[in-house]
């Protein structure tokens, strides 16, 4: 029989999706809302989830219950944030739709991990979903509660409810003039009977949603408190380091670990076989020892030789040649509308670009690390974990325990990017422990986490696009030779499907949040195709993934489309965005893609940005734009350039002013932070990451040569605009990055006449 | 190994140890001091930023040895209630994303303005270049050290 927790966990991970004619369908779960009185003499609020009945046995107990809110006698407000936290500002936003909806005062509210604690079932997010997928959950909780609260008072009152309304963190009767503190009514609201469907507050209503409100563990973050992955310390435990085959796909031969086990620390070796996949679990050796450090001299000491298998002659240039060859003969046309080869042999003007993306780390600050305690045939996994959902079943597959021994505790994530999707970490330290018999932390050093990443996918792109007479696009033929981080897991949507926007077209399902990709696909002769190098290179989700290559791409060559027409840049994208009515529309998607909304906010951002008008003499300006994970979003930047270091020239990005639609806001804070740190991350990546292979592996070794944008670099003047909406919320941890690059590019095109068409920037001269 | 004397946080210490050992290790592994941070190992990033005698220190590239008759302060030692100017105007910014490489800002930062209590944008930007943040949070980042000074020199003004 499978356990709840492998059902949950199927859902999570789709591998309990229901097939409905094409569609994936979620098995939905039935929710109700319980209460309960806490130790306290307080009010528990939780949600019991059943999982429904198609997927669940019928002799499978009842969901369990997962406590959300905590009401004190003494009026203090407990919320368990269940999500993981890795700088997105979950553990403040998520808190703040249910402390809306209760009507609490936020200065008494505290929020505390549920995270540490394995019943939060449905736990892990990504593809910037946490707001999306909690809006409604949350808010209801919170509701639930204020109607409780309401019903306690009216009890007490003998007065009908319906008379009662709350204010901040009081019930009151307006007729008699009473009003009681939230607090010395939660015991009688412990008592009560659950109401169902309570109406949800009407926006206009919000107090809360829509403000600025500061991070909830600021205090423990300023003063040093171990809350990352890397801070966990268990009595006894031990720090272990892994020798992994520097060639990707390779393995170990032969270990003579002699030495390694002279150096002062050190305890144990344990070999690593890995997974059948390499991909998922890499072979290699792990040092164990006393401290971080003797792990660290230990490895080094550590004598391999290695089977570096079959990729050992991998290279920058031998990916290059192979994109080319794809480029010249994709192998797979996923997009052909109307007569592209004749639009573009009858066009007034064709460009003809060709474009070149490296390999780009994640290079989380927090690296490579997680702890696993092996105790009594359960294994206890604690870490920095964003899919705590994913990990019982790879830690099973790699330890040969039953999924249902395996605990996992998330902590809070010191940066994830995409590279936490990934539980391989998790993986490691559980094989060790179980190894050991006992706790251990595996940690990385900077340079084995630059060396072993699941990096952004390196491609070349070639873009064909004309002209008519009249300087509208009417035909384009874009190219994608690329590497795919679906080959190896074998998408059954195929290799292209997260790396093109192709794959989507016809289609409209859940993956309407790529429709600004598609916006050519509607120029009236349009075709995509695609190929993918065959390469041992680990590749992974990387920060709005495909979106930054392909919107750089699109909106850079959009651009010179324009330019060449003597046109503006903003028509010319208004011209192909179409009209609301163009999309079709899914009825599974709250939130479709809606070229209004992306009308809208370019014209704010280039209003706003005095895009029309001349810059300052010695600057320009340039614009982009676009649509991901439901937020739409454009920036305008204003550039100057001088002579840098070499031949090259250092562009001073002067100010970038920013607009987006997220639909409803919920913590203003947030958003400009991610706006703001989105920007900066967008640029470092753009004019400096990069990861070389040479010999089969990745040569960036530290942050010296794999360089980080800093302070000198980072722009820090950015204007940030939310256009106002009632419309349901999406996260904003990804959206800022695509359109900053092409919006750079355009503007130091306007400056200088030259186009970029390379990744990282640094290689066609700029530097910031 | 060898047995080093430290002063870590204003209390004597004495630990038995490598004495190549970074002083990075030695507080997190040896002596359960996790707020000071492991970021690169090579002394790029400043999330080991520490005090040596008031001044920002690389923890992670100085051997535990070099610390030893020295004063070290580390992000726990900082404030007695985290209270201290550049802590508060962390906070009243809402600096942190992620959080991991704060603490190292933090340090960097309150032994700038310790040195330096009036700073131009730029003197803020050269000192701070060296502590990078994955998140990008640069613009609160020096936000926040301009309203450190403003706090710091408030707190001054109330002690004369």
């Amino acid at each position: 029989m499978r356990s709840r927790r492998d059902v949950l966990r199927d859902a999570k991970t789709g591998a309990g999706v229901l097939k409905c004619s094409g569609a994936e369908v979620l098995a939905t779960r039935r929710t109700f809302i319980t209460v309960s009185l806490a130790a306290t003499g307080g009010l528990i609020v939780a949600m019991r989830a059943d999982i429904d009945a198609q997927m669940t046995p019928p002799t499978e107990p009842a969901g369990f219950p997962t406590e959300y809110i905590q009401i004190d006698p003494d009026d203090r407000v407990l919320i368990w944030s269940a999500q993981p936290e890795m700088g997105e500002g979950t553990r403040t936003s998520l808190p703040m739709l249910i402390a809306e909806e209760l009507d609490a005062d936020w200065t008494m509210v505290r929020v505390d991990d549920a995270a540490m604690d394995p019943k939060y079932g449905g736990q892990g997010v990504g593809g910037s979903d946490a707001i999306r997928s909690d809006w409604d959950r949350l808010r209801r909780i919170g509701a639930t509660a204020r109607a409780l609260l309401i019903n306690a008072a009216a009890a007490q009152w003998n007065v009908p409810a319906s008379e009662c309304d709350t204010a901040l963190h009081t019930v009151r009767h307006a007729a008699t003039n009473r009003t009681a503190r939230f607090g010395p009514l939660a015991a009688r609201a412990a008592t009560l009977t659950v109401p169902r469907d309570v109406p949800l507050k009407d926006a206009s209503r919000y107090r809360l949603i829509g403000t600025r409100v500061n991070g909830t563990d600021n205090h423990r973050v300023v003063t040093g408190q171990g809350m990352f992955g890397i801070d966990v310390r268990l009595p006894g435990m031990k720090f272990a380091a892994i020798a992994k085959c520097p060639v990707f796909n390779g393995r170990p031969l032969t270990i003579d670990s002699t030495k390694a086990r002279q150096v002062p620390g050190v305890r144990d070796i344990v070999e690593i076989k890995g997974l059948d996949n390499p991909t998922f679990l890499m072979p290699g050796v792990a040092v164990v020892a006393d401290s971080t450090w003797a792990a660290f001299k230990g490895r080094e000491a550590l004598a391999i030789q290695w089977d570096e298998g079959p990729y050992a002659a991998e290279s920058n240039a031998t990916l290059t040649e192979q994109f080319q060859k794809l480029l010249a003969a994709p192998p797979a046309t996923l997009h052909n509308s109307g007569r592209v080869d004749d639009a573009l042999a009858a066009a007034a003007t064709v460009v003809d670009n060709t474009y070149s993306f490296p390999f780009v780390s994640h290079a989380t600050l927090e690296p490579h690390n997680c702890t696993a305690d092996f105790r009594d045939g359960e294994m206890w996994v604690r870490g920095p974990i964003q899919m705590p959902m994913g990990v019982p079943s790879i830690v099973s597959r790699a330890t040969g325990l039953p999924a249902d021994k395996v605990h996992v505790h998330c902590t809070r994530i010191g940066g994830g990017f995409g590279r936490r999707l990934m539980s391989d970490y998790a993986a490691e330290a559980a094989i060790v422990a179980k190894a050991i018999r006992g706790a251990v932390m595996v940690v990385d050093s900077r340079e084995g986490d630059l060396q072993h990443d699941y990096y952004r996918p390196a491609a070349m792109q070639r873009l064909r696009a004309g002209l008519d007479g009249e300087g509208k696009i009417v035909a384009w033929d874009h190219v994608i030779a690329s590497c795919s981080r679906n080959a190896y897991r074998k998408d059954p949507r195929g290799e292209h499907s997260t790396e093109t926007y192709g794959s989507y077209v016809g289609q409209v399902q859940r993956v309407q949040q790529l429709d600004a990709d598609l916006q050519p696909t509607r120029i009236p002769n349009a075709r995509l195709r695609y190929g993918a190098p065959l390469t041992g290179v680990a590749t992974g989700a990387w920060r709005a993934p495909a979106h930054v290559v392909n919107a750089f791409v699109i909106e850079t060559t959009i651009d010179e489309l324009a330019a060449r027409a003597k046109r503006s840049a903003v028509e010319m994208r208004l011209e192909i965005l179409g009209e609301s009515a163009d999309v079709p529309k899914s009825d599974t998607d709250p939130s479709p893609y809606d070229p209004a909304r992306m009308r809208a906010v370019l014209l704010a951002a280039a209003q706003r940005g005095a895009f029309a008008q001349p810059a300052p003499e010695g600057r320009a300006r340039g614009i982009a734009m676009h649509h991901t994970f439901g937020a739409y979003c454009a920036h305008v930047v204003e550039v100057s350039a001088a002579a840098g270091p070499g031949s090259r020239k250092r562009v001073t990005i002067h100010k970038v002013v920013s607009v987006a639609d997220v639909g409803q806001t919920v913590n203003l804070s947030m958003l400009e932070a991610q706006m703001q740190g989105g920007i900066i991350d967008g640029l470092g990546a753009a004019f400096y990451g990069e990861v070389p292979i040479e010999r089969g592996r990745a040569t960036s070794r530290n942050f010296g040569d794999y360089r980080m944008i800093r302070m000198r670099e980072a722009p820090l003047a950015i204007d940030v605009h939310f256009l106002p909406s009632r419309l349901r919320p999406t996260g904003f941890g990804e959206p800022p990055l695509p359109p900053i690059g092409p919006a750079v590019a355009n503007a130091i095109a306007a400056l200088t006449g030259e186009r970029i068409r390379v990744m990282p920037f640094s290689r066609a001269g700029y530097v910031l | 190994m060898t047995v080093i004397a430290l002063s870590i946080n204003n209390r004597p210490v004495q630990l038995d140890i490598d004495p190549d050992t970074p002083l990075l290790w030695a507080l997190r592994d040896h002596l359960n001091l996790v707020g000071t941070k492991f970021g690169c190992g090579g002394g790029f990033c400043g999330a080991c930023t520490v005090h040596l005698d008031g001044t920002a220190a690389r923890a992670c590239i100085t051997p535990v040895s070099a610390a030893a008759n020295r004063r070290i302060t580390t992000i726990e030692g900082l404030s007695a209630n985290g209270d201290h100017a550049a802590q508060r105007a962390w906070q009243e910014i809402d600096v942190p994303q992620c959080g991991y490489c704060q603490a190292g800002q933090i340090m960097t930062a309150a032994a700038l303005l310790a040195r330096t209590p009036n700073l131009s944008d730029d003197e803020i930007t050269a000192a701070m270049n060296g502590n990078l943040c994955r998140c990008g949070t640069y613009v609160r980042i020096r936000q926040a050290v301009r309203r450190a000074t403003e706090l710091a020199a408030a707190t001054r003004r109330g002690a004369e």
